[in-house]
Order: structure tokens, then sequence, then C-alpha cells
């Protein structure tokens, strides 16, 4: 214990300073941002690791004086100090992720997409980076574009707009046209260095994860971190997400609707990606439009067929479903976009998921009885015998496959705007971090992102989907 | 015999595009005087005559570069830049024009250009250097910004600084295609541009001051 003594120490010395009254969180928020508005991303890892401990020290030290605190406040008042502490983390670590962009701000979008894993006050200030990352000029934006495509953008393409209509984690997206044609294109740059910064934050962030390492299961932990890290790191590569959009493209037929954008690899780059132009609304100006049951089915059956043909026929997790990805077009189909965070399952990955379609979709109750479904599910977590024998483990995580598998076995539309499903399964993916259930096949990482991803999209679209009937026309599984 | 002024510019011509190669071949510090004017068949006491030293030599064709550069970053304002930008501009289409020199150009900034110069190494140094800071100044004023005088001293100190800071940055830079310089670039411009206009609101709180006096 005493060694862990001074590092509580360091986190109750860096606690924020408390103020008397209770100020608006609107207006903290505010006063944050105005703060931020002119910070731009530091060069150089030194610059970023003192950034980066000063916020993550700030949120633990935020969150540990709840703990400490929590233990004789009344609960009613625990509740309000809980409330305090959230709001005060989520406005220190958006200030970081707004400053530090990469990928603690592409986490935060992680976190913001799931509201009942985060707490309620997180994903609302979260949910705010999906389209607010402060834009390049364009003078800047014109000598970077011209160092990768060797010309101004001006001179490669035809209207080429200057001012960014959409902001992304990594980049911005501009609009114009293919050069002397009409084909409209959006052109996603990316921020100089921002490679370069993710590889920082991950070293930074295993830095801080070192007292981790005193539980047993670090060398799991550290090794889907490790699995995100190199994922974040292909997310900054554009050849590969070109190659990710070619693969889903060629997954849905034109009268689908499901339109997955073609690229153009004349123009793209590793950190310049061209593709055709798709125009639509994005889920809360779509939700704004009060739109009709019948439509928001449509579209939850659109964005079902999507992820779950990629994942469950393609064999490639989509593991990156929020709303910025997908857009409501006028003509009724769905765009399909920024394949960035994908990953091709290996083999191993892939019988283990066949192994339990089979069990849950297939004739006999036996086999997916919690009893039948506890070794291969440890064995797909890659649990130590020891850990497989731990009855209350190896029962929250069957029960938490069993609600992954829920809208699957449910006979008929499944109704995801029911928020009681949602928030029983973020309850239980929670308990499970409590209780440092953390290990598992980095590539489970990856399908429980699309699992909470695609739930928390059809949950905010409150659509009623035969995700069933989907998921059996999609499965390779008899 | 007479020498023309045709024949003097056709020699000036002529021992600048050697000096060129051999600073980019050889580096700065290892070229001599006396290697420029062999290279450019003259005897090495006439070369004084164009260049009085090989500093003066190296400006001139960082002059070239930049004036080239201050072309086309006329031409490529758009009008509607805000401040920050419009500096990032000058300078970043400056860099881009000193590209080709990057490998000894480091040197010769360094020598030239130092802040703890006290006088100018040579008149092309200092010609570059207050043609560099009219253009800012240009840039400030007609981007309006509420000050009643021009910036300061110290604030125009304080942009040359930086300005030498992103050159020596971008001249070691090894990262690819230089995108860090574009990073500390931007930042530099921003924090210039942060200080002038809490310079103006020193002077605006300042009048205030004095408005009050008045009123009373």
């Amino acid at each position: 214990m005493s060694s862990m003594s001074p590092k509580i120490a360091e986190l109750i010395d860096a606690l924020p300073v408390e103020s008397q009254e209770t100020a608006e969180p609107g207006a903290a928020l505010q006063d944050l941002l105005r703060q931020l508005s002119h910070r731009r991303v530091p060069v150089g890892r030194l610059n970023r690791l003192w950034v980066l401990g000063t916020l993550q020290a700030k949120v633990a030290a935020a969150y540990l004086a709840w703990w400490l605190r929590s233990g004789y406040a009344s609960a009613d008042k625990r509740q309000r100090t809980l409330n305090e502490t959230h709001l005060k983390a989520a406005l220190k670590l958006l200030g970081g992720m707004t400053y530090l962009r990469g990928a603690i701000m592409k986490l935060g979008q992680i976190i913001a997409t799931h509201p009942d894993v985060a707490p309620q006050q997180f994903a609302d200030v979260l949910g705010r980076l999906h389209f607010e990352a402060p834009p390049m000029h364009f003078s800047l934006l014109r000598e970077f574009v011209r160092s990768e495509l060797g010309a101004d953008p001006e001179d490669v393409f035809d209207g080429f707009e200057t001012k960014a209509f959409a902001a992304a984690s990594l980049g911005q997206v501009h609009r114009a046209l293919l050069k002397g044609t009409d084909q409209r294109v959006a052109i996603k740059i990316q921020y100089p260095n921002i490679g370069r910064t993710i590889r920082d934050d991950f070293r930074n962030m295993m830095a801080f994860l070192t007292p981790m390492r005193l539980s047993g299961d670090w060398d799991n932990i550290k090794a889907q971190f490790e699995d995100i890290r190199h994922k974040l790191d292909l997310e900054t590569d554009y050849e590969q997400e070109a190659e990710n959009l070619r693969f889903a493209r060629a997954a849905f037929s034109k009268d689908e609707g499901i339109l997955v954008p073609r690229v153009f690899p004349e123009v793209s780059t590793k950190r310049v990606l061209t593709m055709e132009y798709v125009g639509g609304l994005h889920l809360d100006k779509f939700l704004a439009t009060d739109p009709p049951q019948e439509l928001r089915n449509q579209f939850g059956h659109k964005i079902s067929v999507a992820v779950v043909r990629l994942c469950d026929a393609k064999n490639f997790v989509y593991a990156d479903v929020q709303p910025g990805n997908f857009l409501f077009m006028p003509d009724g189909r769905l765009g399909f976009i920024d394949f960035g965070c994908c990953h091709y399952e290996s083999d191993e990955d892939t019988a283990f998921k066949r192994e339990m379609e089979r069990r849950y979709l297939g004739s006999s109750e036996a086999d997916r009885s919690p009893e039948a479904l506890r070794e291969p599910i440890a064995r797909g977590s890659d649990l130590t015998a020891k850990q497989a024998a731990d009855d209350e483990r190896m029962k929250l995580i069957v029960q938490f496959s069993d609600w992954a598998w829920e809208p699957i076995l449910h006979e008929g539309p499944f109704d995801f705007g029911d928020l009681d499903y949602f928030r029983r399964g973020a309850a239980m993916y929670g308990e499970a971090l409590r209780r440092r259930y953390t290990r598992s096949r980095p590539s489970n990482t990856w399908l429980i992102k699309c699992i909470f991803g695609l739930r928390a999209m059809l949950a905010r679209l409150e659509a009623r989907v035969d995700f069933g009937a989907i998921f059996r026309a999609e499965t390779t599984v008899p | 015999m007479r020498v023309t002024a045709e024949k003097k510019r056709e020699t000036r011509r002529r021992i600048v595009k050697c000096a060129r190669k051999l600073f980019s071949d050889n580096g700065f510090e290892q070229t001599t005087t006396r290697d420029i004017a062999g290279a450019a068949g003259i005897a090495a006491g006439t070369m004084f005559n164009y260049f009085p030293t090989k500093e003066a030599l190296a400006m001139t064709i960082v002059d070239e570069a930049l004036d080239e550069a201050g072309t086309e970053f006329e031409g490529r304002l758009r009008g509607d830049e805000t401040l920050d930008e419009a500096l990032f501009a000058h300078v970043a289409v400056g860099l881009r024009h000193l590209a080709p020199h990057r490998n000894y150009v480091g040197e010769v900034l360094e020598t030239a250009l130092s802040p703890f110069a006290k006088e100018a190494v040579c008149e092309q140094a200092q010609q570059l250097r207050v043609s560099h800071l009219e253009t800012v100044g240009e840039l400030i004023a007609s981007h309006g910004l509420p000050t009643t005088q021009a910036p300061s001293a110290m604030t125009m100190h304080l942009y040359w600084t930086l300005y030498l800071g992103v050159l020596s940055f971008w001249a070691a830079d090894e990262s690819p295609n230089r995108e860090d310089t574009l990073v500390v670039l931007d930042q530099s411009m921003r924090l210039f541009v942060g200080s002038l206009s809490s310079e103006s609101k020193n002077e605006r709180e300042v009048i205030d001051v004095v408005d009050v006096t008045q009123n009373r």
C-alpha cells in the first residue's frame, strides 16, 4: 500500500479548486470553451504529456473526491455530488479533448454515443464534439494539401469551398467538384501531425495506466489497448480507409438504398481522402423533422442491414456506429460514411462468432442454456481457468451475451425505442467494468463497440426493426 | 576596358547562380568566396565588387526567393482572411520558396538575422527585416485592429522573434512534408495576434480612463 500512497496524494493535490457557488452547467461549459478557443494542437511529446497529465489527474481526482465523500453523504446529497463530479470531469475531459484532439477526442466520441454507459452529463457535453472540432483555416489547409497532392486545392479541384462543411475528429471535410466534371466530392483532409499525436497520446495513456500493472490482467488489458492504438493508427491512414470504403461499398446493391461513397484514388493520399459527396441530414436534424414511425423504422432497418451485413456476412466489424457516420437522404436512402474505425476479423474471431450463432440460433434449447454457454464464452473472452470458474463473473458475462442476442431472438419487430432494454445492457456493462471484468479478446472490444453503437443509434431513432429476420438473412449459419 | 552595365548584370547573375549551387552541394560554411569566384570564372577580388561578404551573397539568394514569394502571396490573398491566417500565409509561402535552399539556409539565417546581433550583418539582411516587418504592419493595419497607433516596437520584436523561431524550427524539421512547421507557424501567428488583442485591450482601458477624466 505504501507505494500507492504518493499517487493518491498526488491526485488529491491535483483536485480542481472547488467553487462555493453552484455555477450553471451551461455557463461553466461556455467559460471553458472560451478559455480553449485559442489553444492549438501542441507539438512534441513532452508538452502533450504535461497537458494529459494535468487533465487525467484532475479527472481521476474528481472521481476520487466523490468516492471519498460519498461514504458519508446522504442519498440525495450523494446523487447531487455525483452529478457535480460528472459534470466537472466531463468539462475537464472535453477541454483536454478539444486541445489534444487525436485519440482522446475519438474516445470521447465513443463515450458520447453510449449515453447510459457514460453518465448522462458526460454524454450531454461530449455529444457536442461530433461536429465541433475547431477548423483549420484555409491557408494552413492549402499548404497541407499542396504537400500531399502536389498542387493547391483550387487547382486540383473545381469550385473548392474554402470553408469546411463538416469537421471530423481527425480532420475536416470540404466540398468541391472533380476537375472538369460535374461529380460532387467531399474531401476529407487530416490535421497536420495528427498521426503522431495519436501515437504520443497512447504512449502517454499507457504511462498513466502503470498502476494497473498490479492487476493480474495487465497483459490482457495492455493487449486490448495495443489493439485500440493500432486501430486508431489505421484511422489516420486514409489509404486504409479508402480500402475499407471500397470493401463496404461492394457489399450493397443499388436497390438496397444503402450508399457507401465511392473513392477517387487519383486525388487521394494517406492523409487526403476524396469521396463522392453524399447529401442528407444527420440524426439530430432528421429527428427534428419529427419523422413518422414508418420512416424511422425504414431507416432503422437500413442501418441494421448495413451493420449486420458487414459484421456477419463479411466478417468486417464496423466499430464506429455513431450519428456522425450516417446520413438520412431525402430520397429515403441511407448514406453510410466514414470507414476509419473498422476491424477485419481473424479466422479465430469468425470461428468464435459462428459458434455463438450456432448455439443461439440452433434448435436446441440446451445449447443456449447458461451452463452450455459458459465454456465457449470463457474461451472467447480469453479467460484464465480461475476466472472461468468464477460463477459471479460468468453469470454476468453470459447475461450480457443474452442481452446482445435478445433483439435477434425476438419474434417480429423489436422496439429499440424502449429504453429499458438499452439501460439493462448498459447496467451490465457498467457492472462488469466496476468489477474489473476487463479481460477479453481484443476483437471483442470492437464487437462490443459495434453492438452498443448500433443499439444506441436505433434507440435514439426509436425504431422498430425485425432484427431477427435481418440477422437470419445475413448469417451464413444454416 | 569599360565594363558595360549589361556585362555587370550578367556577371552578378553568374555569381549568384554558382553560389546557389555550391551552397546547396557543400553547405554555407564549407563554401568559400574563392570557390564561388572560381566557379563563376572571375578573380576572387573581383567578386567583392559585387558582394562585400559571403553573407551578403547568401542573403541576396534568400531575398530573391522571398521576392517571388511576396508576389505569389499578394496574388493569392482572397480578402476574407483573418489576421492570423494572412500572417500564416505570408510566412508559409516564403518558406515554400526557400525550400530549395533549406539544406544551407538555416546557417545563413542564423548568422544574418540573429535577434542578438546589435547591427545588421549585411545590408541585404537589414532590408529583408524591414521589408518583412513592413508587410506585417500593413497586414495588421488592413485588418483594422482597434489600435490608435501602429503596434509597439516591442510587439514587432515579439513578431520577429516568433518568425525567427519558426524559421529555425523549419530548417531542422524532419517531420513528413515538414508538417510540424505548419502547426508551429499556426500556433505562433495565433499567439502573436493574441498579443495584439491584449495590447489593444490595454490601450482601450487607458482611453476609457481618459474619457472618464475628461467627462468630469
